[in-house]
């Protein structure tokens, strides 16, 4: 077991990489994997979203919310994203398993903070 | 008329978003792409899943680390703020006192971190500090490199004396800002020195104070120099903050997926309480 451990790291060490076709030498220190990539082009169109909202309908649409607050779309996005982060912590801490079922949670969240905040 | 739109402008920013993207995002985004993976070095890495956030969020020592951290912050917090506000009352507001105690209070906002740190562990020394040889001279039991409650109170006491006068300088720009008027109304209305103290001082301060909060309470949750030299987050784990914790994962037992996991639950706490913050400040804001 350990020789194949050893074989896997270290012994690689002077031999060519076979390379996948997205593995530039730029990032590859970044230790990329589909599903983070996703989550951050996810993070990407959320914003472009928001730029082709703003430039349709520009302002922001401001408004005071149920919490009393000043908010814009921009703003709505942040709280929904922030909070969407703690459910699916509070889930993994509370529930541990089925975390799709706290994303469905997180739509719903967001869904109403788009509406109502 | 119509205005011409030029946003050309908006290519002068494209340096500082380069550079953000160097200092911030990049190394975030590697972070994330840890927390989710196991390695042993030689950037080969394997998934994990969402196993170091559970085995984070429920480990007992981010639990301890995370509730020492909140209890720091919030024991210099209720010490900081209400010694700032005092000494900043009782500051001449005029004639050459006035720069001799903003020198003096800005003096210890000057020092280095480290310097801060390494500065108290040798005045607090149980057998060669002047604190800690002055305290067992006058019969007390003080050791703050073995006794838990010496630790966090020579670790408080140092960083009372650090910052402090980051209130108190705010405070008094805060105080300085007020109108005599308002003082004059007061003293027609015979009102006491705590009423003006709770109705004219304590109002025109709220957005300075607020401030104040805000910055202390960023500075102390990631307070990481000051206890790593004094105390090393000893004696055993008592003074281990949440950053000195997280750097001892990351780089004593190199476990970069778990501490890329507990700097994201970290990073979401801090974010959570700026926000906060960011609201009541421009909460305050639209009232004046």
């Amino acid at each position: 077991m350990f020789t194949k451990l050893y074989a896997a790291t270290w012994g690689d060490v002077g031999k060519a990489k076979e390379k996948g076709f997205f593995d530039f030498d730029l990032f590859s220190w970044m230790a990329w994997t589909w599903q983070t990539a996703s989550f951050f082009i996810f993070i990407a169109l959320c914003i472009t979203v928001m730029l082709i909202w703003e430039k349709k309908v520009p302002g922001g649409s401001p408004r005071k919310g149920i919490l009393g607050l000043d908010t814009t779309r921009g703003d709505r996005l942040f709280i929904s994203l922030l909070g969407s982060a703690f459910i699916h912590l509070g889930w993994l801490a509370l529930v541990g398993s089925l975390l799709w079922v706290g994303t469905i949670l997180c739509i719903g969240y967001a869904i109403i903070v788009f509406r109502y905040v | 008329m119509n205005k011409t739109i030029n946003q050309k402008a908006w290519y002068f920013v494209i340096p500082v978003f380069i550079l953000v993207a160097f200092n911030a995002a990049i190394p975030l985004m590697t972070v994330v792409n840890y927390s989710f993976q196991e390695t042993f070095g030689n950037n080969v890495f394997a998934w994990e899943g969402t196993r170091w956030f559970k085995q984070i969020l429920l480990s007992e020592r981010f639990h301890a680390a995370l509730g020492r951290q909140i209890a720091f912050t919030f024991i210099i917090l209720l010490i900081q703020i209400p010694l700032g506000i005092a000494i900043a009352l009782t500051m001449p507001k005029k004639g050459w006192g006035v720069p001799v105690c903003l020198i003096l209070m800005s003096m210890p906002l000057l020092i280095p971190w480290n310097v801060v740190g390494a500065m108290w562990n040798i005045f607090a020394l149980p057998d060669i500090g002047f604190l800690g040889h002055s305290l067992n001279a006058l019969g007390f039991d003080y050791n703050f490199t073995q006794q838990p409650g010496d630790a966090w109170f020579t670790t408080i006491l140092m960083d009372v004396w650090h910052w402090t006068s980051l209130v108190v300088l705010l405070s008094y720009a805060g105080l300085n800002s007020i109108q005599p008027a308002y003082y004059q109304a007061a003293e027609i209305d015979g009102a006491s020195r705590w009423a003006t103290f709770r109705y004219i001082e304590l109002p025109k301060m709220k957005k300075v104070l607020t401030l104040a909060i805000l910055l202390r309470f960023m500075d102390s949750f990631m307070i990481y120099t000051e206890p790593f030299v004094l105390t090393g987050g000893g004696p055993g784990n008592t003074t281990a903050f949440l950053s000195i914790d997280l750097v001892k994962m990351a780089l004593g037992q190199f476990d970069l997926g778990p501490a890329a996991a507990m700097s994201l639950i970290y990073f979401f706490i801090v974010l959570l309480v700026c926000w906060v913050f960011y609201n009541l400040m421009m909460k305050n804001e639209a009232q004046s």
